[in-house]
């Protein structure tokens, strides 16, 4: 950090100037005796149930003070504030690529001392686990919710018609083209939105690709090429029982047109559930895994974590971060954020599962689940709007240029990190 | 004796005058530019350590199929709005300069759209876009309208350029009123004699006399077009399949969020670089062209 | 006068006979009733987004069908239901509050700091090297895209303690400084220098004079400056979106990016927020739009 040094003393000269004129502008720190603990947390349609979680917190505590943050587009948020270096205490965030950079950038406390962690379910802390660039000692965040993706359907449109929930790949198509015969559209897409085309993709990818295939592109013994070939293949296919032209509807249009009953299925994740009951509280949703493969016994359902937290290194009051932490994990407030966004809760115990989830529960109960490959890939490498581009693209050769592409890109995005996994991997030998 | 004093305290004057500007200039505009320039040297994130990697960001960012496709969206958005404002401007602007009913309220209307942000504008466009258009386009049975343009790789970015031109007309129109006002007439009265059409007269009178307000404008619309971004946030967010991320998008987009902010710095750094040459290249040519008239 | 800076400052026209309009249209004064029809049907492109901007806010949801018609008839009833809704979810007069503050804060500033340095220099710049190598460097700053500026800027303000209103004020100040100094300066070149020399005279202190005669003698260009200012602060997105995001405090814009996944696709709700924020710059451009226009042309003219 000793280069930083000379942008310190920039920027010391900047405020040497400008101080002078204008001291005294920021916000004064609340003088009631109490410890402040802000959280930010990245899920906006969330922010009822964590002001209710606020709220009983509060309520509870005489010397915490506790503050959530539920800002939209939260992780260009909480980016800013770090680049700003204004820490929250608690970031509650996606089990992603972006938890990945923040651990490697020693942005995390190690909470192994805090005694919840014993009541989580091993399958998370693992995923957390493999999310490490570097393997790391101890941990740094608690999984809190997990969501899984796959087919919502329309239940009652279903049962109406008789039709089956199809294991196979096959069947899946077959059941498409039934529905489309009736006029319904079979799927409908929000490509507008460009991240909804990792949905798909993903629910695709975990039953068609090793769940490792970021790390042994990295290390060099595959290429995505060979890998993602029918990943691509099949995502194409399914444009053929989408509404004409997705690219032209955002994910709001195509969450109101699924609960509006535009189409049967709704190839998404299960954390749109709550935004399609805004539009149509009655709905009868209900899910699937997607049927990826030929034989039922290769699919698995992609699952992972939804939302997790971990306490800022920089936080001054470790003490009372573990406090809200012991709080946000009692059963209670557990059923609290259950209740609001369904999704699957990362403690152990009795909990209830949304009804959505019922055609899914048999592969959370095998733990046949593995986690979205998106999870893996850099944000800047934007895969979400290769795949859009590739959908576009209708020449013949479409998926070479995109396979070659996405294998090109990786390397130069993924250069500073295979770089030092190697010298990690070297010092360990 | 005295009034040499009196003008060495006039001095002191002028030089304090300047001071709080001057500090508040190389505070937030030299500074950030010279830290911007030094992080395109690293391969920082925003946070946590980084490290110097000399010139490689530079290199990256010419061999970046991303980074030239914004270049080439930019250019391309910049010189089809520019053309395209200074021609409908000019033409309002001769229009409401003409002996016309109504002139007050007309001039009113057209300069409407400058007022009015960019975000809104463009969020209001993008559902009449959505739904609109098309609607219009099936309703009439033409089929090319019938999809949502913003929608299409290849022509969202007439849509994006449509909204920026909407706006940007209002601001050329003014200047070239203001321009065709600082006409004396006498030079038409001239004109007449000759029994010059009305073409004629404006080839070879009005334009040469409006040339400097020629120059502004293209040189004001030319940078405002370049520097595209509210337009982009509400319309596009720079798809379908990228085809309409814009430079400062791409910048903000990978720089702030993306986690490259080291190598947006370095992209920011071109982009600055290929401001001012575009600018110096117009100020010579324009001046030259006034120079030859 | 150097060929470089006469973009900048093109030589103000002294003379101006008459316009050309009386002459030339006395000629064809048939023809502007066929141009005034063409120029009115022009409006239309102008006002049919404002049209539908408004009939999409009165509706109810329920009113919104598929087809044209449904989106662009008239409302059954109008309804201020999605008006109070959309004031309520985007707490509409605290940020409007904020962005007149801000906007109000920018101008104070850019009249005091920018039409004092711009005398400075204006009165300088021909005889004294440094002042022009002060306008020159001030006046390149044009040139600086606020992209290459945004990222440090982020860390500086936080530094100082500036993420907030006030560091947004002040970027502001500097960001229409170029233009804003070149404008007074070129402004200066009209005013002969008589006056300070009769005040000189008198015994009053160059500071007094420019307080007492010159300042107030720059009032058209105040003006300008202050229009100009206000249309770009008004309506930028990108300054307090970088350096104000995570506060609780946003701007009237600000707001509608903010709030874009609240409305989902109640787009009645959203088009109610739009035409909110839309309207307190309309109003204020109908009360003063010839103070506005004036302003605009001036510093076209003198830029």
């Amino acid at each position: 950090m000793n280069k930083a040094k000379t942008v310190k003393s920039l920027l010391l000269l900047a405020a040497f100037s400008s101080t002078l004129l204008l001291q005294g502008c920021a916000a004064g720190e609340s003088s009631d005796g109490k410890i402040h603990i802000t959280m930010l947390q990245y899920k906006p349609e969330a922010v009822k149930a964590f002001e209710k979680i606020e709220e009983r917190f509060n309520a509870t505590h005489d010397d915490i003070h506790l503050d959530i943050e539920s800002p939209n587009e939260a992780m260009t948020v909480l980016k800013t504030r770090l680049i700003r270096e204004d820490y929250p205490d608690i970031v509650g965030i996606g089990g992603d690529i972006n938890y990945s950079n923040f651990l490697d950038a020693e942005l995390f406390a190690d909470i192994s001392d805090l005694d919840v962690i014993n009541d989580i379910k091993p399958a998370y802390l693992q995923i957390d686990k493999d999310l490490e660039f570097i393997p790391q000692e101890g941990v740094y965040a608690l999984p809190y919710a997990a969501n899984a993706a796959g087919i919502l359907y329309n239940k009652d449109m279903f049962e109406a018609n008789g039709w089956e929930i199809p294991e196979t790949w096959d069947e899946f198509l077959s059941l498409c083209d039934t529905i489309k015969a009736t006029g319904t559209n079979p799927l409908y897409f929000g490509y507008k939105d460009t991240w909804t085309c990792l949905a798909p993709w993903n629910a695709l990818a975990v039953g068609l690709a090793p769940a490792d295939v970021c790390s042994r592109v990295n290390s060099g013994d595959t290429t995505f090429k060979a890998e993602y070939a029918e990943v691509a293949e099949k995502i194409k296919v399914l444009l053929d029982y989408a509404e004409p032209n997705p690219y032209a509807y955002s994910y709001n249009d195509a969450c109101t047109a699924f609960a509006r009953g535009e189409s049967a299925m709704y190839p998404i994740g299960s954390y749109a559930v709550p935004q399609i009951l805004s539009v149509n509280p009655d709905m009868n949703i209900d899910s699937f895994p997607f049927p990826a493969n030929e034989n039922e016994e290769d699919n698995v359902l992609n699952s992972g974590i939804d939302l997790q937290f971990s306490v800022m290194k920089e936080s001054k009051n470790k003490e009372a971060a573990y406090e809200v932490l012991r709080f946000m994990f009692e059963d209670e407030t557990v059923q609290i954020y259950l209740d609001d966004q369904g999704g699957i809760p990362c403690k152990e115990g009795e909990f209830t599962l949304p009804s959505f989830l019922n055609g899914m529960e048999q592969y959370i109960k095998d733990n046949r689940m593995s986690d979205y490959h998106d999870h893996h890939y850099p944000s800047e490498m934007s895969v979400d709007a290769l795949i859009q581009t590739y959908l576009m693209d209708s020449s013949a050769n479409s998926a070479e240029i995109f396979l070659d592409r996405f294998d090109n890109e990786w390397v130069r995005y993924n250069r500073d990190l295979i770089a030092k996994v190697k010298k990690y991997e070297e010092g360990q030998k | 004796m005295k009034k040499t004093k009196k003008m060495t305290d006039r001095q002191k004057t002028y030089i304090l005058m300047v001071i709080p500007a001057l500090l508040l200039f190389v505070a937030f505009n030299t500074i950030p530019l010279i830290t911007g320039a030094m992080y395109s040297f690293t391969n920082y994130r925003g946070y946590g350590s980084y490290e110097f990697v000399g010139l490689r960001n530079y290199i990256d960012l010419f061999s970046d199929a991303r980074v030239g496709n914004s270049y080439l969206f930019t250019f391309k958005y910049a010189i089809a709005g520019t053309i395209l404002v200074n021609l409908l401007s000019l033409l309002l602007a001769l229009g409401l300069n003409s002996k016309i009913k109504c002139k007050t309220l007309l001039r009113g209307v057209y300069f409407l759209p400058n007022i009015l942000g960019g975000l809104i504008i463009g969020y209001i466009f993008s559902f009449f876009f959505t739904y609109i258009l098309p609607a219009i386009g099936s309703a009439i049975h033409f089929g090319f309208l019938e999809n949502s343009i913003l929608a299409s790789e290849k022509y969202a970015w007439i849509g994006v350029l449509i909204v920026g031109v909407w706006q940007a007309v209002a601001m050329n129109t003014i200047i070239y009123i203001s321009g065709l006002q600082t006409i004396p007439a006498d030079i038409y009265e001239a004109g007449m004699i000759d029994g010059a059409s009305r073409w004629q007269t404006f080839k070879d009178l009005t334009l040469p006399m409006l040339m400097p307000f020629v120059s502004t404008n293209l040189i004001l619309s030319t940078k405002n077009m370049l520097m595209v971004f509210d337009q982009i946030m509400a319309l596009t967010k720079g798809g379908p399949a990228q085809s309409t991320e814009s430079i400062s998008y791409l910048i903000y987009k990978n720089g702030m969020d993306g986690g490259q902010f080291g190598f947006q710095s370095a992209n920011a750094v071109v982009f600055f670089v290929v401001i001012v040459t575009i600018s110096i290249i117009q100020m010579v040519i324009t001046n030259k062209k006034e120079e030859q008239l | 006068m150097s060929t470089s800076t006469k973009n900048f400052v093109p030589e103000p026209i002294k003379v101006r006979v008459k316009t050309a309009d009386e002459i030339k249209n006395d000629k064809d004064s048939r023809s502007n009733i066929v141009l005034t029809i063409l120029l009115i049907l022009g409006c239309v492109t102008i006002l049919f987004p404002l049209y539908m901007t408004i009939v999409i806010a009165f509706k109810a949801p329920s009113e919104m069908t598929n087809d044209i018609y449904g989106a662009l008839s008239l409302p059954k009833s109008f309804s201020l239901s999605n008006f109070a809704e959309a004031m309520r979810v985007t707490d509409f007069w605290h940020s409007l509050g904020n962005s007149i503050i801000i906007t109000a804060a920018t101008i104070i500033l850019s009249l005091v700091i920018h039409s004092m340095a711009g005398y400075a220099i204006g009165r300088n710049m021909s005889r004294k090297k440094g002042f022009k190598l002060i306008y020159f460097y001030i006046v390149s700053g044009m040139f600086v895209p606020f992209a290459i500026l945004m990222m440090p800027l982020v860390k500086q303000t936080a530094n100082l303690g500036l993420d907030n209103m006030v560091g947004v004020v002040i970027l502001y100040t500097v960001f229409y400084m170029p233009m804003n100094v070149m404008l007074y300066s070129g402004y200066m070149k009209n005013v002969p220098m008589a006056m300070e020399e009769a005040a000189d005279m008198d015994g009053a202190s160059a500071w007094r004079t420019y307080w007492t005669i010159i300042f107030p003698m720059m009032k058209p260009m105040h003006a300008t400056v202050a229009v100009l200012t206000a249309l770009g602060t008004w309506n930028d997105v990108m300054t307090p979106l970088v350096i104000m995001s995570g506060t609780d405090n946003v701007t009237l814009p600000l707001a509608q990016l903010n709030f874009q996944t609240q409305f989902g696709t109640n787009y009645n709700l959203a088009f109610a927020s739009y035409l909110l924020a839309l309207l307190p710059i309309v109003i204020f451009y109908i009360l003063c739009q010839k103070q506005i226009i004036g302003g605009v042309a001036n510093g076209a003219v003198k830029g």
